[in-house]
């Protein structure tokens, strides 16, 4: 059983210093959202997460994983403002008081674009990176060793939530719980569960709250690392690069696009 | 080494105490066992000694526990940790969670104290040897059984080498082998002058490896002496904690008339070659 969602593969991408990748997510991240226009998503899109998540290897898990996120929300999210928005002016389709609007269906391919590249990117990051090479990395950076660990644990946290409720729900169907097949049904059915699967995580993480200060988390003396996490010249200098190709790019469309 | 004077413990809202009267001084080097039902008391006295409660919890603890004299309320918990090692009792928890492999997974409480690397790698190398877990060094944590996993989980304690180690319940999911080879090395580990407290239910491999056994029952230790007069004591079916596979052999027979009805109950392998080489 794994405990993290992480994939590996001998790619570019996971032999990038985890710091490097999350630069670079944080600026594509602030691009996409300080850009207006829907097609800068979409060549951040093209430009760097496609071909950056077809190099990892990972391509078809991180199209899995997150269409399973992305696809309710993109649906609702066209539905929504396709037909309620409220500056829509150009009708392309009316059934009663809902219209179709091309203003509508812009303003929900900006927004769905934006997310898709958040969701993708921050995917492919989870995929690509081994938490603990992630806390390594942030803990060299200088940063709190408990806050480096809060953030790579929470990449743990979706599996080990799953791992726990499988053997809930194993549990109760060994002593005669049937699960319907109709949705509604089953949510009625697997709702009760909810209480010892939370129970049992908070338990969890007591005790390994525990385990890790036997183990001198709490120490304040200056961490060492029997695995040095990789990092290089060239990394070190993209890291300061890529925020002022960001800024630029920002400025750039702020200038010139509008 | 181990000093428990008149401590008491209270959980944070609980009414009754689940420790009370708890008196108790183990010796440099030695290593005692714990047994008692479940509830009795054992982990919570295990944590005690460590350092862990009330630190944790913030439940009321009252008297005091010394190691190596020093009062355990006095000192930070990393000072604590560094005197009393914890192995606790469900393996998949004592895992980190940050490492990629057993390797980094077994230094990863060196790394927290700032051990430097070549130190660590040494230390790495000789505990997985010593647990015979060295195949199992570049494999992820998570992709082990129960039983590997609770090795790697004893092997992260004991690379610390703190001079007392106490452990709860570390062979719960470990097959007859493991079992029997952490006890062997704990064997080691007192040959190295190390403290041993281990909370274990399995009497048999108390008897041969501890020097002291003592038994939790409503909440305090009830008998306390070497495993054989303990496990010997005619209050021990009261106890709950069972009976070693000599002794109940010894009723077996007894009462299908091959050993006579009066006279003590063999509670060790000797003992048993005695009484039923004697009964022959």
């Amino acid at each position: 059983m794994s405990s993290t969602l992480y994939v590996e593969r001998a790619s570019p991408i996971h032999r990038l210093n985890p710091v490097t990748k999350l630069v670079a997510l944080l600026c594509l991240l602030v691009v996409v959202f300080a850009i207006p226009q829907w097609w800068a998503s979409l060549a951040v899109l093209l430009l760097v997460i496609v071909p950056a998540a077809i190099s990892s290897g990972v391509a078809a898990r991180l199209a899995r994983s997150a269409g399973q996120l992305l696809l309710p929300i993109l649906v609702v999210l066209v539905l929504v403002q396709g037909l309620t928005y409220p500056g829509g002016r150009t009708v392309l389709w009316q059934w009663g008081p809902l219209a179709l609007t091309t203003e509508g269906l812009m303003f929900a391919l900006t927004i769905g674009a934006r997310l898709v590249c958040l969701v993708l990117a921050s995917v492919l990051l989870v995929l690509t990176t081994h938490p603990g090479d992630l806390m390594s990395a942030l803990t060299e950076q200088g940063m709190s060793p408990k806050f480096a660990y809060i953030i790579s644990s929470t990449l743990q946290l979706i599996p080990s939530f799953q791992a726990r409720a499988t053997s809930i729900l194993l549990a109760q169907q060994a002593r005669g719980l049937t699960v319907p097949s109709n949705p509604l049904r089953r949510l009625g059915v697997l709702m009760p569960l909810l209480g010892p699967l939370v129970l049992g995580m908070f338990t969890d993480i007591e005790e390994r709250s525990t385990a890790m200060e036997a183990r001198g988390f709490g120490s304040t003396a200056r961490r060492t690392t029997l695995v040095p996490v990789r990092d290089t010249r060239a990394q070190r200098v993209a890291r300061w690069v890529i925020p002022v190709l960001a800024l630029a790019a920002i400025l750039v469309s702020l200038r010139w696009i509008g | 080494m181990i000093v428990l004077r008149e401590v008491s413990y209270t959980y944070p809202e609980a009414a009754d105490p689940a420790l009370h009267g708890i008196e108790l001084n183990l010796q440099p080097g030695s290593i005692t066992g714990v047994v008692g039902a479940s509830g009795a008391g054992k982990t919570t006295l295990a944590k005690v000694i460590a350092g862990f409660l009330p630190r944790v919890d913030g439940g009321e603890l009252t008297g005091t526990v010394c190691v190596a004299g020093r009062n355990l309320a006095e000192l930070s918990l990393v000072e604590a940790v560094g005197q009393v090692g914890l192995v606790i009792q469900n393996p998949f928890n004592q895992i980190s969670g940050a490492k990629y492999t057993v390797r980094e997974e077994i230094a990863f409480g060196m790394e927290n104290l700032g051990t430097p690397r070549a130190e660590m790698a040494a230390r790495v190398k000789q505990v997985a040897a010593l647990l015979r877990i060295s195949d199992l060094l570049d494999r992820s944590p998570y992709a082990l059984s129960g039983g590997q996993m609770q090795l790697v989980a004893i092997a992260s304690m004991l690379v610390l080498r703190t001079p007392v180690l106490v452990m709860d319940e570390p062979t719960s999911q470990l097959d007859p082998f493991g079992t029997r080879l952490v006890f062997a090395v704990l064997d080691q580990l007192q040959q190295a002058g190390t403290t041993v407290v281990i909370f274990e239910h399995k009497l048999e491999l108390l008897q041969a490896h501890a020097d002291r056994l003592l038994v939790l029952a409503g909440h305090t230790i009830v008998a306390d002496g070497s495993p054989t007069e303990v496990l010997a004591d005619e209050r021990v079916d009261g106890w709950a904690i069972g009976s070693t596979r000599y002794t109940r052999a010894a009723r077996l027979a007894r009462g299908r008339g091959l050993l006579p009805v009066h006279g003590a109950l063999p509670v060790s392998f000797e003992q048993a070659a005695a009484t039923f080489g004697g009964a022959r």
